[in-house]
């Protein structure tokens, strides 16, 4: 392996990983707050559409950013609304909202987009993004324990009924988590785009899925997550670097590859999850 | 329900949004008319006068004989592949991996099929994806008994794997060399599940009737036998299950193994009854869509067939509609909102119970 080799596969690794932290930080601040959210893939992908549209449409980067944060967060307050007040099982809310987010977009892509509209659309660096990743694991893993309104999230999440008796209101701490899972998820989508160019139906192509077995590998913790993510950044990476070469004299197709951060999510998953460091009062009432 | 002693006296409070939203009739129709309205919305947006889109399905699904065997076409997958995701959901675990089960049972039936033709070559071919569909859930379910690994996101990379493997075998080794696009050769008309009645343009397939039989046997399996009972007191509660003494990691295994061992057939019965072949992106996403006819079905596998008949019936007109204009994502909107709406309305059934 060359010396540019390297260097591809470390920029690769940094800017796949990337959306994966900030989807694997929004699934923690869910989760803490003891909300199950399997739907980080369908708030990603909305806001991949959003950011996209409004990109094109607006010419604004910052607008499209937002628009595609506002999308994630609508997804996220529904998901508020579904298991908090309707008490809807958590996994049937968030694979009915991956659903609703997989249609809506291509039903909006389809209607909205021009064909002869190509060109580029309005970008904000990717190191911007890049940054938010690496610096957001370090600031949760700093403020969660220490303010008072990480310290609130944890109570609600490890012990709903004890920390209504501390005059804690899970149900409106637990909102203002799902508004925070929805923007992270949204700049996560907001970066997949931004790096893709444009929209395409189902982009996202599991990375929700993919933070979320980040987030059981990293045992709840931010730090420990961010780096499962940057795992299996590097196995997309990786897969990307050694495309088209052979293994052993034997020509390998594209699709192992192409497979290789599935097999690491499963491999992963089989050796170390193990006992479960959930938070204790996941998916309580 | 609080009806006759909440009902009075929340008529004399005055009338704030919080109280209005606590009554689950008013929740329940809040969310419903939202589901409709959305879907309306979405028929305007696409240009099409929402009376003439809802008739266009109607029509398109059940408007003629050739209609109805679409439609029966489509219900047939949905049917086998619904009640593989619901069995595994009477264990409590949500196998969203019917749709690589699927495709890999569809493609070694077609595999067997290619070197074996005849009715014996269908027989092995189906009993091939079979298996193949519980070889694919097999990581998953060991995974989920012994690491406690969440078989949602297993299942979910098993299918990104098994979309794969299918892609580059279909594309190399399986390959019609005639062919330009990644399919195999068409098998020839005798090796294939055959249609019990057919009188052009309505048939029904032999598939559809395994399938309905699949789900009389599971409701018999679930009521009457020791496994069944076990099966559905891990799903209710696995703590009280373990403690009257039945081995959940057991039963968690083979419920996701079984689902797998179901999923596969649904891909075996489509890929011999209807499709004759197997290609790249077989699947149109039944997955998904299992899973929500899973989840429409309610506490009773019988549940399953009119659910799978809408979503049958959903699939076959929304092609119809495609063809004014109207996106094909607009189905999966429709999905969605059809399982949060029925999720809504199952948990106002749960409350109302307490």
């Amino acid at each position: 392996m060359t010396d540019s080799m390297l260097w591809v596969l470390l920029v690769g690794t940094v800017t796949l990983a990337s959306p994966l932290i900030l989807a694997a930080m929004g699934g923690y601040v869910s989760e803490r707050g003891g909300i199950v959210n399997i739907a980080l893939e369908g708030k990603m992908l909305a806001a991949c559409a959003a950011t996209s549209l409004v990109g094109f449409a607006t010419r604004n980067a910052w607008l499209a950013l937002g628009c595609g944060a506002a999308a994630a967060v609508l997804l996220a307050w529904t998901h508020w609304l579904l298991t908090q007040r309707f008490r809807v099982d958590a996994v049937v809310s968030g694979m009915a909202l991956n659903a609703l987010a997989f249609g809506a977009t291509n039903f909006f892509d389809k209607r909205f987009t021009d064909p002869t509209h190509i060109g580029d659309m309005p970008r904000l660096p990717l190191g911007a993004y890049q940054a938010l990743a690496f610096l957001l694991p370090l600031a949760l893993a700093y403020a969660v324990g220490r303010t008072r309104a990480g310290v609130r999230l944890l109570a609600s999440g490890s012990d709903p009924d004890k920390a209504r008796q501390m005059g804690v209101e899970p149900i409106v701490v637990r909102f203002w988590a799902q508004t925070v899972t929805g923007v992270f998820c949204g700049v996560a989508g907001a970066m997949i785009v931004t790096n893709a160019g444009r929209f395409v139906d189902n982009m996202t192509a599991g990375r929700g899925f993919i933070a979320l077995a980040a987030l059981i590998l990293g045992g709840w913790r931010p730090i420990p997550v961010a780096l499962a993510c940057l795992f299996f950044g590097f196995a997309e990476a990786l897969q990307l670097v050694l495309q088209g070469t052979d293994l052993l004299g034997a020509k390998i197709p594209v699709e192992f590859w192409q497979s290789l951060p599935y097999l690491a999510t499963i491999l992963a998953l089989a050796g170390f999850a193990g006992k479960s460091r959930a938070p204790a009062g996941l998916g309580k009432v | 329900m609080s009806t006759i002693a909440g009902g009075p006296a929340r008529r004399n409070r005055p009338w704030r949004l919080e109280a209005a939203l606590a009554d689950r009739r008013v929740q329940v129709a809040a969310v419903a008319a939202a589901a409709l309205l959305l879907v309306l919305g979405a028929f305007a947006l696409s240009g099409v006068p929402p009376r003439e889109a809802l008739r266009e399905l109607a029509v398109g699904a059940f408007g003629s004989k050739g209609a109805w065997a679409g439609t029966l076409r489509e219900t047939t997958p949905l049917l086998i592949a619904g009640l593989s995701v619901f069995v595994a959901l009477r264990a409590g675990l949500f196998n969203i991996g019917v749709e690589g089960q699927l495709v890999v049972g569809a493609m070694a039936s077609v595999a067997v099929c290619l070197a074996m033709s005849g009715p014996a070559g269908v027989l092995l071919g189906t009993l091939a994806g079979v298996a193949a569909g519980a070889l694919w859930a097999l990581p998953a379910a060991l995974i989920k008994a012994y690491r406690n690994g969440h078989e949602v996101i297993t299942t979910i990379m098993l299918n990104g794997v098994a979309n794969y493997l299918s892609t580059a075998l279909v594309a190399g080794p399986l390959k019609d060399p005639a062919q330009q696009s990644p399919t195999t050769r068409l098998l020839d008309a005798g090796t294939r599940i055959p249609d019990l009645y057919a009188s052009p343009p309505f048939r029904v397939s032999l598939g559809l009737v395994v399938g309905l039989v699949l789900v009389a046997a599971t409701a018999w399996w679930l009521r009457r036998t020791v496994a069944g009972f076990e099966l559905r007191a891990t799903g209710a509660n696995p703590k009280a299950a373990r403690f009257a003494g039945v081995n959940t990691r057991r039963v968690t295994l083979g419920a996701l193994v079984a689902s797998g061992a179901i999923g596969g057939l649904a891909g075996a019965v489509q890929a011999l009854a209807y499709e004759g072949r197997f290609y790249a992106g077989f699947s149109p996403g039944y997955g998904f869509d299992s899973l929500g006819v899973a989840i429409l079905a309610g506490a009773s596998p019988f549940g399953l067939v009119p659910s799978a008949l809408a979503f049958g019936a959903l699939a076959k007109g929304s092609t119809s509609i495609q063809i004014l204009g109207v996106p094909k994502g607009l189905s999966y909107v429709i999905l969605g909102l059809l399982i949060v709406v029925f999720a809504v309305v199952r948990y106002r059934r749960e409350a109302a119970r307490d």
